[in-house]
């Protein structure tokens, strides 16, 4: 497991002090990557194994940003499609782009400067395919020029360092629950038995994430605030695993002081609403100066810009009455020659003009335009050719009548509707007069009668629906012809359309009977459409609203607390069918074929847990009662904890790194070349060196 | 790039003098590159493990069987031991509360539920 600090690991300065011969050592876990001197006691460099490829805002190059880093300095980046990436899928290296740069990272961050010229102990896990440690090979030898190479499994590496200090035997379990995978690993005579190990793909991971999803879910409204680093962070802070898991729910289930005591709240930062403090005099008088002054400012542009318009209309009409002048001056002939001059061809449409100006004009004054009644007596001046029968006209004049005609058709109908109107208008004021003497003679009655008339509208209402639902009342409001059918109505509809296929008399006599039950829900008096029933409304917690408050902002976590770690025993709750950490070793130690039961009680006797879900509180007490229900009855059993179940598996690496005879068990790089994959195909360390 | 940013020595540098081939080589700018990891599915398959000899450990063969217990059924919201399961939505329960809740929750949070326990109905 991780630790969520943000301090990015610093370069080293001494790696010219050490010499060609000492090896680095490297655990390449699932969540972190720790890189060091065989020999030391702790690696140099720890840092997350992930891979962060954002863009660079200001210069717009992609950039890699390795392991985690400050939040803070994002903002000089584009993350929108990059997330973190991890080299691994499951607990087996599979990108190797991604890869390398963990690795050019680590080494760079260790110091190298001009080569990597020294051994390298990398941890792996156990059967990793061939293609996997062969692309691993390949990265380390071709790229980086290291001289050699050697691969070992961390679980057994953690094993042997524990064994140096006691607290386990020659032959044993190493049960290592890391980030991706959960591995048994039975070690006989200090070396691991590979045939007989086993792996559940159920790890840290799983429990954190599992973690993220149940709260996200519980706590929609802050699915944001929920991260994966807060999760992890909860996870280490709060959950344990339940000694019994399922007396543990009960007792949680019944809720009393205990599990009140056993449950923990995260409290999200929150701020109270402003309460409606009453602003002051002064900012009330303030405010209301504001008001009246952008007002003001409004009013003020209207005014100008209707000025403006006057102006420009009063010009416009000026140069109209100046043309038209002009036009009385001179003589027939020379009209022609001002008009081409503007945009009028006749005297008529310069008259037309000027009236419409002096409107516009009129009303941008806002005077009352002048009223139309004024037009009726004009109405046959206007239209001279109506009244005028068609022989006496010439085509021309025939086609001016017959626009004269339309002219006056439509005025004359402006006016009617108009005059309509206005009666209309009249009624209804009349009308709202008397509803008014109506409703203060009697306000009850006048109520009444508007109650009765709303339930009548509404009745019409609902009637129409219902025609255009098939008479289905249902409350989604669907439609008549997509509507769907009840179960009912489905039969029946299955039992006609076979009928009509084969007129059987049976079916017939169904169909029948289904009618007449029909029949009876028809006439039924006492049935009530179960619509009226329910009101269609959603439950009154929903629809209230509640002010936010302090209690929504708390994250409870109760059952959260072991359910999560419960998937490392139970791998089933989320869907994946394997055994428990509890079963493996069972089924290890079942795969034990060719070793006597005597050694297999020697074997439990010194069971090792390691790996960073060790850190769990409660899993060493489970483990061991799970392990003594799978044993035969008083056999020993043994259940501890790695020294550090995080950086054993490197300081294992280390030590055995460190030993003279670790040479013997690298692959050079002349053997890489000369041999190739074939080399690494059974390529296997010795850990008892 | 800002002050901030070299300070934290956050970004890694394009070239680094230790290696043989450069980033930038191996994978070059511009070439589209696709998917070119295999995922561990089809290392797996490419392993081909089938033709070797069934007593080698290999990857797969160490991966542990179902577990002989039962399994057990627990209520997907509360996490309590659920003897009943809602045939609409698939998702079980514990007690009649938590039934009023699974019924009023939004089919997206169904799914996401069933997810959690691999159940979900996944349409392609």
């Amino acid at each position: 497991m991780p630790s969520y600090s943000i301090t990015r690991p610093s370069r080293q300065e001494d790696y010219a002090r050490f010499s060609p011969n000492t090896p680095i050592v490297i655990d390449n876990g699932g969540s972190s990557f720790r890189i060091g001197w065989a020999g030391e006691s702790d690696p140099r460099v720890t840092f997350r194994n992930v891979v962060q490829r954002p863009r660079h805002k200001a210069t717009g190059e992609t950039v890699t940003i390795v392991g985690d880093h400050d939040p803070s300095l994002m903002k000089y980046f584009d993350c929108t499609r990059t997330s973190f990436r991890s080299p691994f899928d499951n607990n087996v290296v599979y990108q190797f782009e991604i890869m390398e740069y963990v690795l050019d990272y680590g080494f760079e961050r260790l110091g190298a400067n001009l080569q990597v010229d020294h051994p390298i102990l990398m941890t792996e896990c156990i059967c990793n395919p061939l293609s996997s440690r062969s692309k691993m090979a390949e990265l380390l030898f071709e790229t980086y020029g290291v001289p050699s190479i050697a691969f070992g499994v961390d679980a057994v590496f953690s094993y042997k360092l524990n064994q140096q200090f006691g607290r386990c035997n020659e032959d044993g379990l190493a049960i290592c629950s890391g980030f991706s995978a959960s591995h048994v690993i039975p070690i006989v005579k200090g070396e691991p038995v590979t045939e007989a190990c086993c792996r559940t793909n159920i790890g840290g991971y799983h429990v954190t994430n599992y973690l993220k999803q149940l709260l996200s879910l519980k706590y929609p409204y802050h699915m944001s605030s929920i991260t994966w680093e807060k999760a992890e962070e909860l996870k280490m802070e709060h959950c344990y695993v339940a000694m019994d898991f399922a007396s543990e729910l009960q007792l949680f289930q019944k809720g009393n002081e205990e599990t009140k005591e056993k449950t923990r709240c995260w409290q999200l930062p929150w701020v109270p609403p402003t309460q409606g403090d009453v602003p002051s005099e002064e900012e009330l008088a303030r405010r209301a100066a504001l008001k009246e002054k952008q007002g003001q400012r409004l009013r003020d542009m209207a005014a100008a810009r209707k000025s403006i318009r006057i102006t420009e209309l009063e010009n416009e009409l000026n140069g109209l009455e100046d043309l038209l002048q002009q036009l009385d001056e001179v003589e027939e002939p020379e009209v022609s020659s001002i008009l081409s001059g503007t945009k009028f061809f006749s005297r008529q449409e310069i008259e037309s003009a000027i009236l419409r100006v002096t409107q516009s004009l009129r009303k941008a004054k806002g005077e009352p335009s002048e009223p139309e009644e004024k037009n009726d007596s004009s109405l046959s001046e206007k239209y001279p050719l109506v009244s005028v029968p068609d022989e006496l006209l010439s085509p021309e004049q025939l086609k001016e009548k017959k626009r004269q005609i339309f002219l006056k058709t439509t005025s004359e109908g402006r006016l009617l509707a108009k005059r309509k109107r206005f009666e209309e208008e009249s009624l209804r004021e009349k009308q709202n007069q008397l509803d008014e003497e109506k409703r203060l003679e009697n306000p009850e009655l006048y109520l009444e009668q508007l109650h009765d008339r709303y339930r009548e509208l509404s009745e019409k209402v609902e009637l129409r629906k219902r025609v255009k639902t098939n008479g289905n009342q249902n409350l989604s409001g669907g439609v008549g012809r997509g509507e769907r059918l009840s179960a009912a109505q489905k039969e029946r509809m299955r039992l006609l359309t076979s009928a009509a296929f084969d007129r059987g008399k049976v079916l017939m006599e169904r169909i029948d009977k289904s009618a007449d039950i029909k029949l009876q829900v028809d006439i039924d008096p006492n049935f009530v459409p179960k619509s009226d029933l329910v009101p269609p409304q959603a439950t009154p917690e929903f629809s209230k609203f509640r002010p936010q408050s302090l209690e929504d902002f708390k994250i409870v976590l109760g059952v959260e607390r072991f359910r999560c770690p419960e998937v490392l025993f139970q791998p089933n709750m989320i869907g994946i069918d394997q055994a428990g950490l509890d079963e493996m070793a069972g089924i290890s130690l079942r795969r034990l074929d060719r070793v006597d039961d005597p050694i297999k009680d020697d074997i439990t006797k010194s069971i090792l847990v390691t790996g960073g879900s060790a850190l769990l509180p409660g899993l060493l007490p489970r483990l061991e009662a799970g392990i003594r229900q799978i044993r035969p009855y008083l056999s020993p059993l043994t259940v501890v904890r790695a020294c550090d179940p995080i950086l054993d598996a490197w300081r294992g690496a280390s030590i055995y790194a460190n030993s003279p005879q670790f040479s013997l068990q690298t692959l050079s790089m002349q053997d890489y070349y000369e041999k190739g994959e074939s080399l690494l195909w059974q390529y296997q360390i010795k850990y008892t060196i | 790039m800002e002050a901030e940013v070299v300070g934290s020595e956050m970004v890694l540098p394009a070239a680094l003098p230790f290696k043989r081939v450069q980033m930038s080589d191996k994978y070059p700018k511009g070439q589209s590159r696709g998917r070119h990891w295999k995922h561990l599915k089809q290392i797996l398959q490419a392993e081909n493990y089938a033709s070797l000899p069934a007593h080698e450990p290999n990857y797969l063969n160490i991966e542990s069987p179902p577990s002989l217990y039962p399994s057990k059924k627990y209520c997907d919201m509360t996490g309590f031991e659920a003897p009943y399961t809602d045939p609409r939505t698939k998702l079980r329960y514990a007690n009649p509360d938590v039934f009023k809740r699974v019924r009023s929750l939004p089919n997206e949070y169904v799914q996401r539920y069933l997810a959690l326990r691999n159940a979900a109905i996944i349409l392609r």
